[in-house]
């Protein structure tokens, strides 16, 4: 699995797009030209100092305030630079420290040094009198005993409220210098201070909306960053791929909340269902489902009504062993429409999308093993003496059935709830819901019919093939992938505008298309050359835009500098789903890691 | 580690104010982690005349953990449990300061006598009572405070009216012949 993230793909790819020109345009003709890299970062243990630096060092330079101030600001602001800037214009700079728990920075600095030794002090807490160098005095003007204030920082710290850990003076809600926290607590409990150290550098994970742990079990360790949007799937270091905004697998074109339904109705329902389809039969009258539980096969339901086991037909009381009384099921008939009770037809229904759900789940696997397969026959094709030397179109090809496979399987869920009655009954007429309905499932079945023929024509032993031929199964297979991308994209287009687009409430968005996959997240320091701190950086980035914006670009540095969005703007709703795909990105995703419920 | 010295400390800051802010804070045994608390009923509220008595255990991170507080006097009233005495204040929660002391905490907790929060109750029963018919609830509450709070020794009562004047042994006859009630007994003192 690991092996097609290889860098040798990723060659295969860029040379088959030089070599193909009109014939496989499907990648390049349809990108912008947007010079973006890729946006998702992965933060690891040892990057996210260096990530959460470069925030502080946005708020330090506007404000010009240090470090851990900064940091007070950020953590109390959730690190939504943008929005502690927007409060900061709106409200003014008292305001803005005040609400965070900052105690105005222009009367401080009196601090610890000031008192002599010989100067002695009583200390409120301890109500002991203290030597003045042994008292320490904070940003809000407190001063207190060194013992006390390390004994209030342990209680807090233990308490694991080292993000916010107030002065200990009655009412006062200045958040302590976390500088003089940590010098304090570390001269008698080393490790609490490492502890509190690892707090805030954490909430740089925990408090922050651009930024979330990895979903992985068992966890990676690692964290993964977005700009811009928070509606998006990303891929881990570790190769797990999920959705960002609600830290499940990757499920597009499933809104969130229609996965999240999903999973747990496939966790109910499934070992339920299968157990129910095995051993029951739904009786004629009353629906319910029966047990057999003897080996006759006339079958009586506690509603009284008896039946047939072998057809599941009503059959009245008179039987023998031999043959069930004015009933013969033995003979074929044509299968009548019944009228059928409402929760059976809702557990027809939802079997009917699980089964195709599955289905593609599976293949999906099957194919995920063909890769195998696909790169023993290319090895052998490139030993051949033929005429066609470059074999990325089979890997391309095969890259392309992997991904529209997970967007069809996906669309299963989607479809379960979007024509189904549980959430939008009251969104859609019927005859609105038919027609809505009629339109994405043509749209599904053609995808589904391109995306058998790919990978039918994948599975031909081309190794085997004379020339001509080769080149045949390479022009079906290009163009099918071409096709199938296309019917994606579309797919997700319909979702998103006609489908989910058109509802009043606008809980349900889902990631946009992206042709080449699920983004890989680049790791934090992969676009740098060392691994200096951001401070080393200063140069003025050429995406500023007005007065303090470019302020805080520059304090960005060159290393952010090709990431050229620094507005926190939402995707626009209709927005075409290829805005948001990168030319730079060369990652051949695989689908998501699916768990089989049983 | 508790900090006794402070604790001591704070005991006799107690003890040199107490006529003033008629607050006690009494240690219960010899190590001063187990205290009783004792605080009178606000005048103008059904607690007035009423002594209240409070269990307090200081727990090993004292002065940085709030003291565990709680009525040992059965008490009518929405923050506190009719139960158990439990008190739902927020300075021996998370409001709880280093900076405060056994004596600001009883202090608050007689001001939660004055000032009841129905909204955010300890004991729903008596809440409700509050929002729903005042009247009862002060009733309710000032029969309990007579009931529960007033039980203090007979000395203590002989010794409140010999100081209002009366002899000695007047006084304890006035209360015995009024079955211990302290006011009936001055009444009797008075009109005889």
């Amino acid at each position: 699995m690991g092996d097609l993230l290889s860098g040798d793909d990723e060659d295969y790819y860029y040379s088959d797009q030089e070599s193909l020109d009109g014939l496989d345009n499907e990648e390049s003709c349809l990108q912008p030209l947007s010079s973006k890299a890729n946006t998702a970062k992965v933060i690891t243990k040892e990057s996210l100092l260096a990530a959460q630096r470069e925030d502080l060092r946005r708020v330090m330079e506007l404000l010009s305030i240090k470090e851990h101030h900064a940091r007070t600001l950020l953590i109390h602001y959730r690190w939504d630079v943008e929005n502690l800037f927007a409060v900061l214009v709106e409200k003014g700079k008292d305001s803005l420290f005040s609400s965070a728990g900052l105690a105005v920075v222009e009367n401080q600095r009196c601090g610890a040094s000031s008192f002599s030794h010989s100067s002695v002090m009583s200390c409120d807490i301890c109500i002991e009198d203290v030597p003045g160098n042994q008292m320490t005095r904070m940003d809000c003007g407190h001063c207190f005993c060194n013992t006390c204030w390390a004994g209030h920082f342990t209680v807090k710290i233990n308490e694991g409220q080292s993000k916010r850990i107030r002065c200990m003076a009655h009412k006062c809600n200045s958040i302590c210098d976390e500088d003089v926290v940590k010098t304090l607590v570390s001269k008698s409990q080393p490790h609490l201070a490492e502890k509190f150290d690892r707090f805030l550098l954490e909430s740089y994970i925990e408090d922050n909306k651009m930024v979330k742990w990895c979903p992985s079990t068992p966890h990676c360790g690692s964290a993964i960053r977005v700009e811009d949007d928070e509606l998006c799937e990303v891929e881990c270091s570790c190769g797990f791929q999920f959705c960002f905004s609600c830290s499940s697998q990757a499920h597009s074109p499933c809104s969130c909340l229609m996965w999240e339904l999903w999973k747990k109705k496939c966790q109910d329902e499934s070992e339920t269902v299968n157990w129910i389809t095995v051993h029951t039969k739904p009786c004629p009258k009353c629906y319910k489902p029966v047990e057999k539980n003897g080996g006759c096969n006339l079958v009586t339901c506690i509603c009284g009504q008896s039946f047939c086991w072998l057809c599941g037909g009503a059959t009245g009381r008179d039987h023998t062993w031999s043959s069930i009384a004015g009933h013969s099921c033995g003979r074929y008939q044509e299968d009548k429409e019944k009228q059928m009770e409402r929760a059976k037809r809702d557990l027809y229904r939802y079997m009917h999308y699980h089964n195709r759900y599955k289905a593609h789940i599976d293949s999906a696997k099957l194919e995920d093993k063909l890769s195998d397969t696909i790169r023993e026959k290319v090895s052998i094709s490139e030993k051949r003496q033929l005429q066609l030397k470059d074999f990325s179109w089979v890997t391309n090809g095969l890259h392309r059935l992997i991904r529209s496979r997970r967007v069809l399987s996906y669309s299963y869920p989607f479809a379960f709830y979007m024509f189904g009655e549980e959430l939008f009954k009251d969104e859609m007429s019927s005859e609105e819901r038919e027609i809505k309905q009629n339109l994405f499932e043509d749209q599904q079945q053609q995808l589904e019919a391109n995306v058998e023929k790919l990978s039918k024509f994948l599975e031909e032993p081309f190794d085997q093939f004379a020339d001509e031929k080769v080149m045949e199964i390479r022009i079906q297979i290009i163009n099918l992938s071409v096709a199938v991308d296309t019917l994606c994209k579309k797919m997700y287009e319909c979702i998103e505008n006609d489908l989910l687009g058109s509802l009043q409430l606008g809980i349900h968005n889902i990631a946009p298309y992206r042709s080449k996959g699920i983004e890989r997240a680049s790791d934090f320091y992969s676009s740098r050359n060392s691994e200096e701190p951001v401070g080393e950086l200063c140069q003025p980035s050429d995406c500023g835009t007005s007065g303090w914006t470019s302020g805080f670009d520059q304090a960005l540095g060159s290393a952010n500098s090709e990431e050229t969005s620094c507005s926190s703007r939402k995707r626009p709703r209709k927005d075409g789903s290829y805005s948001n795909t990168q030319t730079s990105l060369l990652d051949l995703n695989l689908p998501a890691e699916v768990t089989e419920r049983k | 580690m508790i900090d006794f010295s402070r604790v001591q400390k704070e005991l006799q800051d107690c003890e040199k104010d107490k006529d003033a802010s008629n607050i006690r804070v009494c240690p219960k045994s010899d190590n001063l982690t187990r205290l009783t608390g004792t605080i009178p009923g606000p005048i103008g509220t059904p607690y007035e005349g009423g002594t209240f008595q409070i269990d307090i255990t200081i727990p090993e991170g004292y002065p940085f953990e709030p003291p565990k507080m709680q009525f040992s006097t059965k008490v009518w009233h929405p923050n506190i449990s009719s139960q158990s005495g439990a008190i739902c204040l927020d300075v021996l929660k998370d409001q709880w300061s280093p900076a405060l002391t056994l004596k600001t905490a009883l202090v608050s907790i007689q001001a939660l006598l004055s000032a009841p929060e129905p909204k955010d109750p300890q004991d729903a029963v008596v809440a409700e009572q509050y929002i729903k018919s005042y009247q009862v609830f002060v009733s309710t509450a000032r029969y309990w405070t007579e009931t529960f709070a007033k039980n203090s020794s007979i000395e203590e009562k002989v010794k409140r009216l010999v100081e209002m004047g009366f002899g000695d042994a007047q006084v304890r006859s006035a209360i015995e012949s009024s079955g211990g009630d302290e006011n009936m007994a001055l009444e009797k003192l008075c009109s005889g």
